[in-house]
């Protein structure tokens, strides 16, 4: 039973071995090959199920998978709840109809789990039948109001099953139960069941939120229950294992490789300045550290909000987790997330409650509807652009003339992004029979209040974030053009398009020539990063100039997640001397062979555009080499990375320490090496659930880190 | 303004000294270390690497070469000659798959300190320069230069040094240094001399000289296997440790064969030698000897 790690000393011991033992269960997937087993409910004996409205079908799959779930109780729990059905491991509402899902579920949102914690699930059902007294609403809303509370009682059929099932298997967690999460809890223990319950829940049903801010909501409850002596510092510790064990419940022994299992966007903050302006770490935030750092549980990324005002000694410990590799605790440089969001006009307090999506987008928890469309911005260049997919590439006297053509492109596309938004949310305001997901709504600021679902402008804030990809790669084409054709006059403009229709066959040299000699982005080279800067400010602008035109807020973001991979086989040959179907860079990071001056290096490259126009995120992924991070000076050099970074200006970076030599070595033989995660983009997944490209790439990339 | 042959400038360094560092690499050895890991560091003049398996055999290395260093076999087999290289460095801007690259570059302190500067936001209170080689102190001029500004600007200060540098050029350093990693090959002299060329007596009496002039030092001790990997050697190297004032401890430097590939790409052979590499157990030996004698392992 050793959980993995790259790092010279193996993880801490601080939980007992029960605990342990349940972890690596989890983690080897006997809870998601159990819920593989039962996919999903049947709706097939409903009668009449196909005439029934929208809402009527969605009140009644959620009633039925209430009523039906399996319930399950493992011998080494600590807080009950289970999402049991293998359907929502696929991302849609488990109740099939005639074998197939009926509805879609919902992901890249933070529920309002404070307010279940503070005020409980009954006070949300008393202000829906308080709302539902209201004669001036119309048939609509009363239906909306009805689907919520309808999700509220089949939550308490769920939970009254749950309480039968734990009387005499977890007393303790069934005296819990018979208070949370309908009413507020009174110690550690009901907040930890209470958070658990709810989440599992929502996830019952098939939705991915995230937790948010973890150590906020929960600490207060400990700070007491350790005041009063009724609970000690250890025994948090395995309760909050517990909850983080429940949480890889989805977790399979043998998933089908694709682009990682290992997370459902069930993302966590730590840290940061609350809405009174003070710090949030508590003794919540390091107990999460310890029990990350000691399982090596990837499935709940963690985002660490760092800040001046953030105790050394937190920010140290973050350091000594992240030396264990996974990619489990990345960063957002809170300053210029707060700058980011007062820019696109929330207030300054509302702006410090920010969490992310669930994935790194950043959001307002509970009161976001949050939509994020991403585009390949590399294809607007050589597609719409340049135009070599067609006969007659174009033709431009000067890098400038083809940068505005480019930019024109870009602008058009952005364009389109937001009007197609702007008509989209018009849309669903309209109809609320569309997206109905009442189990989120119920949980989501406003939508009560004004009798609508999340999807049909029930929420506070509608946010809609154009997300650019392959900007470095758009970046370094220029600089390629530039040299090659304007500056060094190595190749016609003209020929260069030619040998770039042709896959560079037969320009080998010249190929090798622009790949060698020049230096890109990444590499802390200011005319070569001035390039990839320029796209991205400009495209920060675009997006900008469509703020207050409707009720939706836009603000741009830079990702690919995995579309790097996704998009390779359909991009063409680019000007810096890449083939068609090389994996080019994702998120905001160097293209890989590109970099060659280190993290560094590489920090200042990506901090050198505006980030605050991306008000929802822009992600740098950082792999270092284990060997870098010995002794307590690695500590000190990783806490110096992630300060430096906040002090140029970053915003969201993932570090992860990884071998190349393990990585193969997982490769080969998986089944030894289950618990191994890596950063991914975006989020963190199982090694061995990663399909072989991708892991190639991984391996590639830390190859060259590790020199 | 001083300049020298830089053969690399390493950002985020986390092994030379404290925090986050910059490792500035000067070119230029005066001993002949066997077991040397930068033998690229070792002459003082620039040469060039060459690496056979990169070539495309696309003949442009010839056709800029005015000294008949490039040659082609029938083949198409590249050949290089490095008797008949003047250093020109012209077949290294025209090589389209770098097969070959100019070890060195002149730098002068501006040129060096405008790098070193891009990662203040990183030293934090204890990162900053670190001036290494090759051996620095042979550049003393340009060191001074170096630590003086590194100093001004508020960053910390390190050397590593192999001691063999004239006593002017230590005392000149020395107060501009927070530490130096100064390393101990061997305390037998005769091997001392059999192995590096050189006597250890100038080296020892360097370091007394650091310390007396209140200079932190690091000793870095590199383990051969069958060299030096034996009691007494540690035993004399405690002595050394205990004779100094501001010694913070010893670090020990497992020797490994990483500077190979790079012989290779100088010489075209790589003479590393496998059987110095050590075992854990003559590790441990290392560290329990200088523990036992109330000397830091760092």
């Amino acid at each position: 039973m050793v959980f993995y790690t790259p790092f010279c000393e193996p993880r801490p011991i601080r939980l007992c071995e029960e605990t342990r033992r349940f972890a690596w269960e989890s983690l080897q997937g006997k809870y998601g090959d159990e819920a593989r087993t039962y996919s999903a409910v049947s709706l097939d004996h409903i009668p009449g199920f196909s005439e029934l409205s929208e809402v009527e079908k969605y009140n009644i799959a959620i009633a039925e998978i209430a009523k039906n779930a399996p319930v399950r109780i493992c011998k080494e729990e600590k807080v009950c709840g289970s999402a049991t059905l293998g359907g929502a491991i696929d991302h849609v509402v488990p109740a099939f109809y005639q074998g197939r899902p009926v509805f879609r579920s919902v992901s890249h949102l933070t529920l309002n789990f404070a307010t279940v914690l503070k005020r409980g699930v009954n006070a949300l059902e008393n202000d829906i039948i308080e709302r539902s007294k209201d004669d001036t609403l119309t048939d609509a809303q009363k239906a909306t109001l009805d689907s919520f509370q309808k999700a509220i009682a089949a939550m308490r059929v769920y939970h009254k099953r749950y309480l039968q099932a734990a009387k005499t298997a977890k007393p303790e967690a069934y005296q819990a139960l018979l208070r949370v999460p309908f009413a507020p809890p009174r110690t550690f223990f009901e907040a930890v069941q209470s958070l658990w319950f709810t989440f599992s829940f929502v996830r019952l049903c098939g939705n991915w939120p995230g937790l948010g801010r973890i150590d906020e909501m929960l600490g207060g409850y400990l700070e007491k229950d350790l005041a009063r002596g009724t609970l000690t510092i250890d025994e948090a510790r395995e309760i909050l294992a517990g909850f983080f064990i429940k949480g890889c419940e989805w977790i399979q022994s043998s998933p089908v490789p694709g682009s990682g299992d290992a997370q459902h966007y069930q993302n966590i903050i730590l840290g940061g300045t609350n809405e009174n302006g003070e710090d949030v770490t508590n003794e919540v935030s390091y107990l999460v550290l310890d029990v990350v750092e000691e399982l090596a549980i990837s499935d709940f990324p963690i985002t660490v909000r760092v800040n001046s005002k953030m105790p050394r000694r937190f920010l140290e410990r973050v350091a000594q987790v992240m030396r264990h590799g996974g990619g489990i605790v990345a960063v957002y440089n809170e300053d210029l997330v707060l700058q980011a969001l007062e820019r696109i006009g929330y207030d300054k307090k509302e702006a410090l409650s920010f969490a992310n999506d669930g994935c790194w987008e950043v959001q307002i928890p509970g009161k976001t509807n949050f939509h994020y469309v991403p585009f390949d911005s590399l294809r607007i260049l050589l597609n719409d652009t340049l135009r070599l997919n067609t006969d007659s590439p174009a033709h431009f006297e000067s890098i400038e003339s083809l940068y505005i053509a480019f930019r024109k492109n870009l602008k058009n596309t952005v364009d389109k992004i937001c009007a197609d938004a702007i008509k989209e949310f018009a849309d669903f305001c309209e109809h609320p029979e569309k997206g109905v997901c009442s189990v989120i709504s119920v949980f989501e600021q406003d939508c009560i209040q004004r009798a609508k679902g999340y999807q049909n402008g029930g929420t506070v804030y509608r946010v809609v974030s154009p997300h650019i990809g392959g900007a470095p790669d758009v970046g370094n084409s220029l600089l390629a053009i530039q040299k090659l054709v304007f500056e060094e006059k190595k190749v016609s403009f003209d020929d260069l398009m030619r040998i770039l229709q042709n896959n560079w066959e037969g320009a080998e040299a010249l190929r090798l020539y622009a790949l060698n000699h020049y230096t890109y982005y990444g590499n802390d080279d200011d005319e070569a990063d001035a390039y990839t800067t320029r796209v991205i400010d400009d495209f920060g602008d675009m997006v900008e100039a469509w703020q207050g035109k409707s009720p939706i807020i836009f603000t741009g973001g830079v990702s690919t997640f995995g579309r790097q991979i996704e998009w390779a086989p359909f991009r063409l040959a680019t000007p810096f001397g890449k083939r068609k179907g090389d994996i080019l860079s994702g998120n905001d990071s160097p293209t890989p062979g590109t970099d060659t001056e280190g993290a560094t290096a590489m920090i200042r490259s990506y901090c050198k555009a505006d980030l605050k126009k991306m008000g929802t995120g822009a992600a740098l992924d950082v792999k270092l080499a284990p060997g870098t991070l010995k002794g307590e000076n690695g500590v000190a050099a990783l806490v110096a990375l992630i300060e430096g970074f906040c002090r140029l200006g970053g915003y969201f970076m993932q570090l992860d320490v990884v071998d190349a030599k393990t990585l193969k070595r997982a490769q080969e033989n998986p089944e030894a090496y289950k618990t191994l995660s890596v950063r991914v983009s975006g989020w963190n997944a199982r090694f061995v659930t990663l399909d072989r490209e991708w892991q190639n790439m991984i391996i590639e990339r830390t190859e060259k880190n590790s020199l | 303004m001083s300049a020298a042959l830089v053969t690399k400038i390493q950002r985020f360094s986390t092994h030379d000294g404290d925090g986050v560092r910059t490792v500035v690499f000067l070119k230029g050895c005066p001993l002949d270390c066997k077991w040397c890991h930068n033998p690229e560091t070792k002459k003082a003049e620039n040469q060039l690497y060459y690496v056979n398996r990169l070539c495309i055999g696309c003949g442009a290395c010839r056709a800029a070469c005015g000294q008949d260093a490039h040659a082609f076999l029938p083949d198409g087999r590249h050949i290089y000659r490095p008797e008949q290289c003047a250093l020109c460095m012209k077949c290294v801007s025209v090589c389209p798959a770098k097969a070959m690259e100019s070890v060195a570059q002149v730098m002068t302190a501006e040129q060096i300190m405008e790098i070193v500067l891009r990662d203040k936001p990183f030293y934090g209170e204890n990162g900053g320069l670190t001036l290494s080689g090759g051996e620095p102190l042979i550049h003393a001029d340009l060191c001074v230069e170096l630590l003086e500004r590194a100093k001004k600007l508020g960053m910390t200060t390190a050397i590593e040094t192999s001691g063999y540098a004239s006593r002017e050029a230590v005392r000149r350093v020395a107060p501009l240094t927070d530490c130096f990693l100064w390393d101990i090959k061997d305390t037998d002299p005769v091997r001392h001399k059999e192995n590096t060329g050189a006597d250890n007596r100038l080296i020892l009496e360097n370091l007394k000289i650091a310390d007396s002039l209140g200079a932190k030092t690091v000793l870095r001790c590199i383990v051969l296997k069958g060299v030096n990997a034996e009691p007494a050697h540690f035993r004399a190297v405690s002595g050394i440790y205990h004779s100094l004032q501001y010694c913070a401890g010893v670090e020990l430097l497992p020797y490994h064969t990483y500077g190979g590939s790079k012989r290779e790409q100088l010489d075209g052979f790589d003479d590393g030698n496998k059987a110095w590499i050590p075992a854990e157990a003559d590790l441990a030996l290392a560290r329990d000897i200088l523990t036992e004698n109330g000397v830091p392992v760092l």
